[in-house]
């Protein structure tokens, strides 16, 4: 364990045009954790992440990486660091698989693009992790949406970055692909020592995978810690305005969360 | 989509087709002369002096063109494929060709009675395109920087109004019809040395730092978000790659014209033969580009018509452009159709 958190955001403020969407943000990252970040539409999440990477620039406050701060960094170090996979990706039809994860080693190659030894290696070992070595040379637009999604993830492991931030990695994906990318996430915090941020909606899947859950509303952190201490019937009531059933799932364990209803005022 | 041994294989084959028709451009003409001939006047052998002359002297210029700006075109089109997000996207998009056409209909116009001005119309045509090009990068950039549709939709208009303000000049100057009429429809008749060494440093630079850019050019294929958090700096990337198409294009109507439809063909040929990876589309859009080209040019050169104009000083071969669509078209369209699921 690193006792310098890779990602630190102090009194940071960021926004689009004059809309101000993160006002005074204070949020620290450990090490080799899951951190979910949940929230209502428009609370903010996603403007969280994109500040973290430089996406979108703090208007006020520090993003720190390592402890240094994020200004001193060219684009290209950032993604040495830092990968990003955001909400809705696009590639050019007929792009494989390996094409599309070769990218990833953008920030680490030289003008003519040689991948050299140790891109090759980045690149196959992506592949690997996410179980995608067979699915390598077929075009993405042949694959399922679970199988793109992987293949996304893998692009993110070939730039060789501590850190990854996902922004909503399960968005119109089934359950079962839901569950599949999830684990996929888990086992590189796990095995592979990685930092994860990722912006949730579904908080079933922030109560069951993230070591640590925060709830962003209107631009600042409203709760944060481990799930089960934040996820409360009166933090759904008040922040996301449902009634809900909070409750151990008899069988695994697994923490239930179950919107009932709109708020009864 | 393609393995990297097929893929080299696949350079080899389409270079190989490249040199076989530019021996056979050379050999093809008033007078005939055989391929075994040809190489001889090439390589210096034992050859006559008439066939070393027009090898060298009358062919060569418009032969090295036709793999020139073939070259230049497919490649530019490819790289404005991948800036505006098209693949309807051709060099003439980058406003170069009604830019540098406008201004040669303009510099007839104003120097009607001077001899000779043709000479001086492959830099003026030049210096309208550079001029074209900018104007459209100048009037698609706004806050926020180049939005590929933004670029489309202006181009778009640019090219409308630099084209209607050639019709209008033009009808008021017959002598500007006569002589720009070869310019409008792309040809390389009557081609000299002096051009070739006019479209050289374009096509060099040009086409290097276009296979250079690559790389850029992938990361411009995914969203805006991906390709920034690679670490690509997204709009600097996107006016370079513009302006590397925009040069390569002017380069190359300012020899010839603007010749249509190979910069629309070349890249999508090439997509659909090896996919969408920008490292094989731009090689192979630029090689496919030379091999239509000098196919279409040894078809057009075969037959030369004299349009029914006035004040036409010569002889014109058949537009290279047209050639192509009419030949070309049929590939393209097959090509496309089994690619596509």
């Amino acid at each position: 364990m690193n006792d310098v958190e890779p990602i630190r955001l102090a009194q940071v403020s960021a926004g689009y045009g004059k809309r101000v969407v993160l006002d005074g943000l204070d949020l620290g990252i450990q090490q080799g954790t899951i951190t979910a970040i949940v929230g209502p539409n428009g609370s903010g999440k996603s403007t969280v992440i994109r500040a973290m990477a430089r996406l979108l620039p703090a208007r006020n406050g520090v993003v720190l990486l390592d402890g240094q701060d994020i200004r001193s960094f060219g684009s290209r170090d950032i993604a040495r660091l830092v990968s990003v996979l955001p909400q809705s990706p696009s590639s050019p039809p007929g792009l494989t698989v390996r094409e599309l994860v070769e990218l990833g080693r953008f920030p680490h190659t030289g003008l003519f693009g040689r991948l050299g030894a140790e891109g090759t290696l980045a690149v196959e070992s992506a592949l690997t992790l996410t179980s995608l070595t067979d699915f390598a040379e077929r075009p993405l637009d042949e694959l399922s949406g679970g199988e793109r999604q992987r293949a996304w993830i893998a692009l993110a492991l070939a730039q060789g970055a501590g850190t990854l931030l996902l922004d909503e990695p399960t968005t119109f994906l089934d359950v079962r692909h839901q569950f599949e990318v999830l684990d996929l996430v888990a086992s590189l915090c796990a095995k592979g020592g990685m930092t994860v941020v990722m912006v949730l909606h579904d908080l079933l899947h922030a109560a069951n995978y993230a070591d640590r859950v925060v709830v962003v509303d209107d631009g600042g952190i409203v709760a944060d810690g481990a799930p089960s201490a934040v996820l409360t019937v009166e933090l759904m009531r008040t922040v996301f305005g449902v009634a809900a059933q909070i409750f151990a799932e008899p069988e695994s364990g697994r923490m239930i969360c179950l919107p009932v209803g709109p708020r009864k005022s | 989509m393609t393995s990297a041994r097929s893929f080299v294989a696949l350079v080899l084959v389409a270079g190989m087709a490249a040199v076989a028709l530019f021996i056979l451009h050379l050999g093809l003409g008033t007078v005939w002369i055989p391929p075994d001939r040809v190489l001889a006047a090439l390589l210096g052998g034992l050859t006559d002096s008439t066939d070393r002359t027009i090898v060298w002297d009358l062919r060569m210029p418009r032969a090295i063109l036709g793999l020139l700006v073939g070259c230049m075109l497919g490649l530019s089109g490819a790289l404005l494929q991948v800036v505006m997000r098209n693949r309807l996207a051709e060099p003439g998009l980058t406003g170069v060709s009604t830019g540098g056409i406008l201004l040669a209909v303009l510099f007839l116009a104003g120097t009607w009675g001077l001899p000779q001005p043709g000479r001086l119309l492959p830099f003026v045509v030049l210096l309208g395109a550079l001029a074209g090009g900018i104007l459209v990068l100048f009037v698609s950039s706004a806050r926020g920087g180049i939005d590929p549709l933004r670029l489309i939709l202006t181009a778009v208009i640019v090219n409308a109004i630099l084209g209607s303000l050639t019709a209008i000049v033009m009808l008021r100057s017959n002598y500007a019809l006569g002589n720009i009429l070869s310019w409008l429809i792309g040809s390389l008749h009557g081609r000299v040395w002096d051009d070739v060494w006019l479209a050289l440093p374009w096509a060099a630079v040009g086409v290097a730092a276009g296979l250079l850019a690559a790389r850029a050019a992938n990361l411009l294929q995914l969203d805006d978000e991906s390709g920034r958090a690679l670490g690509l700096p997204l709009q600097p990337a996107r006016v370079a790659l513009f302006g590397l198409a925009a040069v390569l294009a002017a380069g190359a109507v300012s020899v010839s014209g603007a010749i249509a439809f190979v910069g629309l063909m070349a890249p999508n040929a090439a997509r659909a033969i090896v996919g969408a990876d920008a490292r094989r589309v731009l090689p192979l859009a630029a090689l496919i580009g030379c091999v239509l080209l000098l196919a279409a040019d040894l078809v057009a050169q075969s037959f030369s018509i004299r349009p029914p104009i006035p004040s036409s000083a010569y002889r014109v071969g058949l537009p290279v452009g047209a050639v192509l669509a009419v030949f070309g078209a049929p590939l393209l369209i097959f090509l496309i159709r089994r690619s596509t699921r």
